[in-house]
């Protein structure tokens, strides 16, 4: 038996061909197990993907309003200089961490020279510093931003703030898992430096879009 | 000619309009019949966006992107009768830098596994019946590479035709077909394996 070419198959899963077509190409399925499988498969597909209920979307035009009415502008803000400065700092002790406690040449690796190479990876006291210094510059640089916001956010739409709230609130709770597990070890103590970074991109993100919402 | 604004029409007489005629207005600067083309594309904008994801105030922050980017470029669009191809590859680039721009921070991905042919794959009806059919899926479509997952949730979710999606993908009409067809035996595997494990 010939088949139906499969994008045919497709066509007529997604209600897509004419109808004297789609008669056709049904009376055929129904005596064929394999396009009939097949078939039963497309539709199967659709239906799951389709009958999922849409996200409400009316709330997110009052960003998009507020965007159209005032571009995107670059404003040189005291609070961009606390960023800048944090990142590099933090830039410096990630140097200087990976520098200090980079691995010495492989070895066989037996029990003992694992667990030596993992008291290797224990903090130099240098890189510790260094990277103390950059979580300070990074919290210095949080709270900069986190007046800026509060500064801003009484003028703020207040569906819009509350958006705002919730993406803070997760950046929070992200950084503070990743300083939960925080010990004297380089790649943990780097990952709380990723974390810093990314809740400061949020805030970043979030004072830029306030700024741009109230001028 | 000026074209009257759709300003202080009732919501029923709005729906009235093609997407042609509120693209007109909307290059012509009437800011009401943007609003009309939000109210009628946001919500499928936002699942592609959640689909891709995969992150609820990534996906509203993207949807917002989409229209931004969209309302700036709206005397670039060449086939207005295309306007849901054109607004799902703006998606698909603020998408794909959210993802690059996560990505810089976290673990490499896991390689993607290339389909297989499920053979004797099980009959789907009992998935549609499954009250963890919502779950199952989520997880089927969480295990495709992203642009394979936008190729086809364009086709089945959204019903684009395989040149909007070449076009909102800027691939080839045949990568189109391939990465669809690899994207939907991939997805038949898990929720067969899901499907098998009911069985037994």
């Amino acid at each position: 038996m010939t088949h139906v070419p499969a994008d045919e198959l497709e066509s007529l899963a997604l209600d897509e061909l004419s109808r004297d077509r789609a008669a056709q190409v049904e009376a055929h399925a129904a005596a064929c197990p394999q396009c009939a499988h097949e078939l039963s498969w497309l539709r199967a597909e659709r239906t799951l993907l389709t009958r999922r209920p849409l996200a409400q979307t009316a709330h997110l035009w009052a960003g998009i309003a507020a965007r159209l009415r005032h571009p995107r502008r670059r404003p040189h803000r005291a609070w961009r200089i606390s960023v800048g400065a944090a990142v590099a700092a933090a830039a410096a002790a990630v140097l200087v961490a990976t520098v200090r406690t980079r691995p010495e040449p492989a070895a066989p690796q037996t029990p003992q020279a694992t667990r030596q190479q993992r008291q290797r990876s224990a903090i130099d006291p240098k890189a510790l510093a260094a990277l103390d210094r950059a979580e300070a510059d990074y919290r210095d640089a949080a709270k900069v931003l986190e007046a800026e916001y509060a500064r801003l956010r009484p003028r703020l739409d207040p569906e819009m703030a509350r958006r705002w709230d919730e993406t803070l609130t997760r950046a929070r709770a992200q950084l503070g898992e990743s300083r939960a597990v925080a010990a004297d070890d380089v790649n943990v103590r780097m990952r709380v430096l990723d974390g810093y970074a990314g809740y400061l991109r949020s805030l970043r993100d979030v004072v830029q879009e306030s700024e741009e919402a109230n001028p | 000619m000026r074209i009257a604004s759709l300003q202080g029409e009732v919501p029923s007489a709005r729906d009235r309009h093609s997407d042609e005629e509120l693209l007109s207005r909307a290059c012509a600067g009437d800011a009401e019949a943007f609003r009309v083309i939000f109210d009628r594309q946001a919500p499928g904008v936002r699942r592609f966006l959640g689909d891709l994801l995969r992150d609820d105030a990534a996906a509203d922050e993207g949807t917002q992107e989409t229209f931004v980017r969209a309302h700036q470029r709206l005397p670039t669009i060449e086939e207005p009768g295309k306007l849901q191809g054109w607004l799902f590859g703006i998606a698909r680039m603020v998408s794909f830098e959210h993802l690059r721009r996560k990505r810089r921070d976290a673990l490499p991905a896991a390689p993607v596994d290339e389909p297989v042919q499920v053979d004797r794959a099980p009959s789907p009806e009992a998935l549609l019946l499954s009250a963890e059919s919502d779950r199952v899926l989520d997880g089927a479509l969480a295990h495709l590479a992203e642009e394979r997952r936008a190729a086809l949730l364009m086709r089945i979710d959204h019903g684009l035709g395989y040149g909007e999606i070449a076009s909102a993908m800027g691939w080839p009409l045949q990568k189109v077909k391939n990465e669809i067809h690899r994207a939907r035996l991939q997805l038949r595997v898990s929720l067969a394996g899901y499907l098998d494990e009911g069985a037994r």
